[in-house]
Parts: C-alpha cells; sequence; structure tokens
C-alpha cells in the first residue's frame, strides 16, 4: 500500500448508496418500502485534510461514516481507500485495513467498556491487531494518555473516573493506537460543554499536525466545522447539495440549503440580532422524499422545474460544486457581519486571558 | 423596575451518600415583567435545579430549598402551601423542558394534555377548552391544528412537540415561562423557529422568560438580561449587550472566546483549562480560581461577592477588570 503517490487521496467515495428495507408484519415480513439514507454520495478526502460532512438529524451524515468504515454495507458504491477497494475485502483483509481506519463516536460514556480500565481499553486495538507484546502495549498506552493530555497513571483506572472530556480523550488515545491514517469523527465534540469542546477540538488539530492524519468530520454544527475542516460537504436527506473549499462555503454559499443553515446558527453577538429569513416546516421523510430537488418542499427559490427534475450536482467553481438549478440566478444572501466584537474590550480581555494562561503554564 | 420574580439567597442542597452537594448555593437575581432574562452555564453548575426550585419541582428528600425569598408578584412562593403551589404552576408560572417527547405523555393525544392544562386551572367547559387548545396550536403555527390536536406525541417531530409544549405552557396565560434549554435537542433550522417564535409570543401576550441555556448564542439573540453561572453561584450579571461587549469574569471571558463561531475568523480556540469542580468539593474561595489565570491567593482563600461594576453590571472576582499586564 505504500507504493501510492503522496499526493494521491486517502479516501475516495463514488456513488455511494444506502438503502434500508422497512418491513411490515411479524409472521410474513413484507418490505413496503425503503428509507434512501444515502443515495449517491461521492467525494474525495487528500492526505492531512479533513472533510466536513454536515447536516441535520437524519441526512444520512453519520450512515455514510459507517458505510465507510463499512460497519455496514453499503446498497451500491465505491469506498477506496487508498486506492483499494474495501468492498471486495474478505472479513481478515478488513480487519487488517481497519488498522488504518478508525471512529470517534459522539458518546464518550457508551463508547468505552465500563469494565475495562483505560490502560485494557487502550491496548485491545493492539491486542486485535496483533502489534507489539503486553509489555509494549502498556507503554505505548501511557504514551498514548500523554499525547491527549492525560496522565500515564490514568491507565488503571475505569471510563466512569472520568468526566465527559476525559473520557473523549480516551476515545481519542483508542483511535490512535494503531497509528491509523484516517479517522472518521462522529460529532466528537457535540455532546461537550463549550469550554471541553474547544479543547478536543483543539487536540484534534494538534494530533493532524503531528500525525498527518486525515479526517472525516462528522457534525451538525457549522460553527465547529469551520474551525476544524479544510473542505466542507453538506448533506440533505441523504444527497450531498454542495460541496467546497471551506472558505468559499462560509464566504459564499451557493445552495439554498447551505444559506439557511448559516443563517440560522445563533450567533453570539447580540448586535447581530436581526429578523432573518427562515426555513419554514420540517425535513421531510426520507421514507418518502419529495420528487425533484430534494429540498424544494422548504427552498425560498423553489420554480417548478425545481419539483420535477432532480438537480445533478455541478461545477461552480474549481473545487466547489452544487446541486440546485438555479444557483447562478439566486440573490446573494445578506453576507454575514463581522462581528464588531472581534476588537474592542473583550478581545482586549480575552487576550489578557491568554496572556496570562500563557504566563502561568511552563511551555 | 417592575419585578415580576425576585429571587434572594436561594440556597438548593441535596443529600446524598456522598456528603451534602451545594447544586446552588445562595444566588439572588430578579425577572422583570415582560422581559427575557438568560441563566447560562456549563452543565452542573446549577443553572436546571435553579429553575426547578423556582418552580417547586425540587424533589424534597434528597432536595433541600432555602431562601430569604422567593417573591413572585408579591407573594413568597416558598410560604405557599402544596396546594397554592400547585395552582401556581402551570398558571401563572409554566415551564417548558428540552426534551419534548418525554415531556408529553406517550398514551394520550396533545390535544388531551392541552385540554388537561386548561381545565386544571380555569373553569371552562371541556368543550370551551378544546376550542381554547386549538387556538394554542394555532398560536404556536402548527399547520392544520384542527386536525392535529388528535395525534399523539409520536405522529409529530421534535420541532413540533416543542410547540405543543409551549402551547400547553402558555395556555393558561402565564405572567413568567421558564424556558430551560427549550432548543438544544433541536436542529438548527428548527431552533431558529422556535426562538423566533418565543420572541413573537412574548411581544404578543407580554410575558416575562427566563431562559436557561449552555449556548451563548442563544442567548445573544434572545435575552435582554444575562445572569452567568459557575459551580452553584451567579459570577456575572449583565445587560446583554454589556456581557458580550464588555464581558468582566474570567470565566465569562474564557467561555465566550471558547465559542466557535462562523462571524470572526480564528486559528485557534481558546480554553479554560482543567474541568468543573465537584459539588460536594468545592474551592474554599472563589469557585473558579482552580482553572483562573489571574488568580491569587486572595482568590483561593476568600470568596468574592458580587459586587457592581458599572451601572447594572455585577460580578463576582476580585481581579475585575482585567486587563493586559503592562
Amino acid at each position: 500500500m505504500s507504493s501510492m503517490p503522496s499526493n494521491a487521496p486517502v479516501l475516495q467515495v463514488n456513488g455511494l448508496v444506502k438503502h434500508f428495507a422497512v418491513t411490515r408484519g411479524l409472521i410474513r415480513r413484507k418490505v413496503i418500502g425503503l428509507v434512501r439514507a444515502v443515495e449517491d454520495v461521492s467525494f474525495e478526502i487528500a492526505r492531512g485534510e479533513t472533510l466536513a460532512l454536515v447536516g441535520e438529524s437524519g441526512c444520512g451524515k453519520s450512515t455514510t461514516g459507517r458505510l465507510i468504515l463499512r460497519l455496514m454495507d453499503p446498497t451500491a458504491g465505491s469506498v477506496r481507500f487508498k486506492g483499494k477497494e474495501i468492498a471486495d475485502l474478505d472479513k481478515d483483509s478488513l480487519r487488517r485495513m481497519r488498522r488504518y481506519m478508525q471512529i470517534i463516536f459522539q458518546d464518550p460514556y457508551a463508547s468505552l467498556n465500563p469494565r475495562m480500565t483505560v490502560g485494557e481499553i487502550l491496548a485491545e486495538p493492539l491486542r486485535v491487531h496483533e502489534i507489539g507484546d503486553d509489555a509494549s502495549r502498556e507503554a505505548r498506552g501511557r504514551e498514548l494518555l500523554e499525547i491527549v493530555g492525560l496522565l500515564p497513571e490514568h491507565a488503571r483506572r475505569y471510563p466512569h473516573q472520568f468526566s465527559g472530556g476525559q473520557r473523549q480523550r480516551i476515545g481519542i488515545a483508542r483511535a490512535l493506537a494503531a497509528n491509523p491514517e484516517l479517522i472518521v469523527c462522529d460529532e466528537p465534540v457535540s455532546a461537550l460543554d463549550v469550554s471541553i469542546q474547544a479543547q478536543i477540538v483543539n487536540l484534534l488539530q494538534n494530533l493532524q499536525q503531528r500525525f498527518g492524519l486525515s479526517y472525516l468530520f462528522i457534525a451538525h454544527d457549522l460553527a465547529v466545522v469551520k474551525h476544524i475542516s479544510d473542505r466542507v460537504a453538506v448533506m440533505y436527506l441523504g444527497k450531498l447539495v454542495e460541496i467546497a473549499d471551506k472558505k468559499s462555503l462560509y464566504d459564499r454559499p451557493l445552495h439554498p440549503y447551505t444559506q439557511a443553515l448559516l443563517a440560522a446558527i445563533p450567533k453570539p453577538d447580540p448586535t447581530l440580532r436581526t429578523k432573518r429569513v427562515m426555513l419554514q416546516g420540517d425535513v421531510p421523510s426520507p421514507f418518502r422524499p419529495p420528487t425533484g430537488c430534494r429540498f424544494h418542499t422548504r427552498c425560498p427559490h423553489a420554480q417548478a422545474r425545481c419539483s420535477a427534475e432532480e438537480p445533478a450536482l455541478r461545477e461552480a467553481a474549481p473545487g466547489h460544486r452544487v446541486a440546485c438549478h438555479f444557483f447562478e440566478t439566486l440573490p446573494a444572501p445578506t453576507i454575514l457581519a463581522r462581528a464588531g466584537l472581534a476588537k474592542g474590550k473583550f478581545a482586549q480581555r480575552l487576550a489578557a486571558f491568554e496572556a496570562a494562561k500563557a504566563a502561568r503554564t511552563p511551555a | 423596575m417592575d419585578n415580576l420574580l425576585e429571587v434572594r439567597g436561594l440556597k438548593t442542597h441535596f443529600a446524598t451518600d456522598r456528603g451534602l452537594f451545594r447544586a446552588v448555593d445562595g444566588i439572588s437575581f430578579s425577572v422583570p415583567r415582560g422581559r427575557t432574562v438568560g441563566l447560562v452555564g456549563e452543565s452542573g453548575c446549577g443553572k436546571s435545579v435553579t429553575s426547578l426550585s423556582v418552580m417547586g419541582l425540587v424533589p424534597s428528600p434528597p432536595g433541600k430549598v432555602e431562601a430569604e425569598a422567593v417573591l413572585f408578584g408579591n407573594r413568597d412562593v416558598l410560604r405557599l402551601s402544596a396546594d397554592e403551589r400547585r395552582k401556581l404552576r402551570g398558571g401563572k408560572m409554566s415551564m417548558i423542558f428540552q426534551e419534548p417527547m418525554t415531556s408529553l405523555n406517550p398514551v394520550h393525544t396533545v390535544g388531551q394534555q392541552i385540554v388537561e392544562a386548561i381545565l386544571a386551572h380555569s373553569a371552562m367547559t371541556p368543550r370551551a377548552a378544546r376550542a381554547r387548545a386549538i387556538e394554542m396550536l394555532e398560536l404556536v403555527r402548527i399547520p392544520s391544528a384542527a386536525q392535529r390536536i388528535d395525534d399523539f406525541p409520536h405522529n409529530m417531530s421534535g420541532g413540533m412537540r416543542q410547540r405543543v409544549m409551549i402551547a400547553m405552557a402558555l395556555s393558561c396565560e402565564p405572567a413568567l415561562l421558564i424556558a430551560d434549554e427549550p432548543t438544544t435537542a433541536l436542529d438548527v433550522t428548527i431552533q431558529a423557529q422556535i426562538l423566533d417564535l418565543l420572541s413573537d409570543l412574548q411581544r404578543r401576550l407580554g410575558m416575562a422568560i427566563l431562559i436557561i441555556t449552555h449556548d451563548l448564542g442563544v442567548i445573544a439573540e434572545v435575552a435582554d438580561q444575562v445572569l452567568v453561572m459557575y459551580a452553584g453561584r451567579i459570577v456575572e450579571s449583565a445587560d446583554v449587550n454589556d456581557l458580550f461587549a464588555d464581558p468582566q469574569h474570567p470565566y465569562t471571558i474564557g467561555l465566550l472566546g471558547s465559542i466557535p463561531r462562523i462571524d470572526v475568523d480564528r486559528k485557534r480556540l481558546a480554553t479554560i483549562e482543567g474541568t468543573v469542580p465537584s459539588p460536594n468539593n468545592q474551592p474554599a474561595g472563589c469557585r473558579f480560581a482552580p482553572r483562573c489565570p489571574f488568580a491569587d491567593q486572595r482568590c483561593r482563600l476568600d470568596p468574592p461577592p458580587l459586587r457592581d461594576i458599572a451601572p447594572g453590571h455585577q460580578v463576582a472576582c476580585w481581579k475585575a477588570p482585567v486587563e493586559m499586564a503592562s
């Protein structure tokens, strides 16, 4: 696998589809329909890059993450990890491959075995992949704890003795144990408090630089995503509606859904409080998605063509693709006001806070 | 200003096997009529226990609510009988919770549940109560309310259920609505709809809102005044514009710096080192001292009182205002 040139994408996803059968009846189960959870999703992730996959509940973002790790089998489509198709792998080769593809889950409480010590939790992936002996695995566990900002002696403790943020650090250490190249981060900070969330986001960024990791960062929070990602893909009801590098997406969102998502985020600045255009209604059921463009039932710009014809993901600029018939002619969204709070007393005090912190922590 | 709710020296403690949990430890604040006060803080800071204490919903034992006074209108609710308290709750003082699925009864239609609330607090006939329930559902913008009233909660989306909760809470025209993380479980586009609905209803009905949240973005959108809580105490209290433009407490400063935001480009997020102290083992002095980069010996030993630092702006910090060391 090391023969791949270093600029080749680590992950290539092409035409990924996942349908879940909906059945009725206890004895004679009949398939009465399909939930189209993921429909024709394609993207690539380069080495050392973070691609964020964002969208609201039920848009298929987590399912996509699980399909990539083949924690479930896709209905159709291809997932290539470093050029190798993972759909064709047998059980053994798949397990070997998983050493290089890891996952961090949302809920740090539910994803750590409460009966194992942290040391055992960290040694397990090494044992599974037959790396090292007991002594070297233990040493690696202590090293991992230091890497994620915990103490080596924490290895003897159990998960319940840690706070939520510390447990997420343990989850990250476990994912790092066997030196992966790609980590799927499935809402890794959404269960955490803001101040702890910031610690974990910064940790993930440090680790990426240090180990050259690629991340697929699945999240619903566009503000967190703006901090951590290089590129962003927006999903709605199982389909990609827009994919672009971070700057283009936040400065010039082209799909009406992306625009609405950005407008809906509450901004932590009361001077930006304005009456804004809001999306009406709820996300339709993926069991019976709307015809044509799936977003047309909530789109403020929808026209007749939108309910009749499904828009293709078209290139708007190099690397910026949008699935909207009319993105060229849509009115430009109100540009997000740059906050005045970036200057002034708050900024000065924050600088003082950071300076005082730096003065206290030995470098 | 005319205060609808005035809380003085509220303490809520829980007796547990591991000692006394001081969830709320001596806080005072007020909510003016027709205004929105935001109570913000992270998990375990005591913000929800504060709201439950005001509502009289803290189970006792193990909980114990004490205060110099909790004045609602001009009555001290802590000195009311259980029966009078119940009449107040859901009537003039109403509450909505984070998880609309667990706060609605799954075996009754939403209509039955709203009607039950109306009948408990008024002398209406069941027929009039049903008409009122439909009116309330229309008010919270549920489409075809006359049909949806006979739906069960599981037939509705999360956003719709929260609308039903709001309809129920407002059905008896409360003077105070306590909203505990009302949009935390909702998607961001639905959250925007619910926040907009709450502001609109407040303008039309004139009730006061005490909104409890961990999200400073939500606070910035809806609150007039803000209380920042940390480890059972109020550390800062200010008008919403002052709090964001001129934050005084180091905790508030760190918290504002740690929010990822789309309106500011920043390479790294500020972080507050460490974690919240455990409620049965609080530091002796300022509770934020172990995590505060400005803390000195005095901060560690002597708890700072909430003091005026500017008109209408209070902070509990010996070091405020903190500025760049010269």
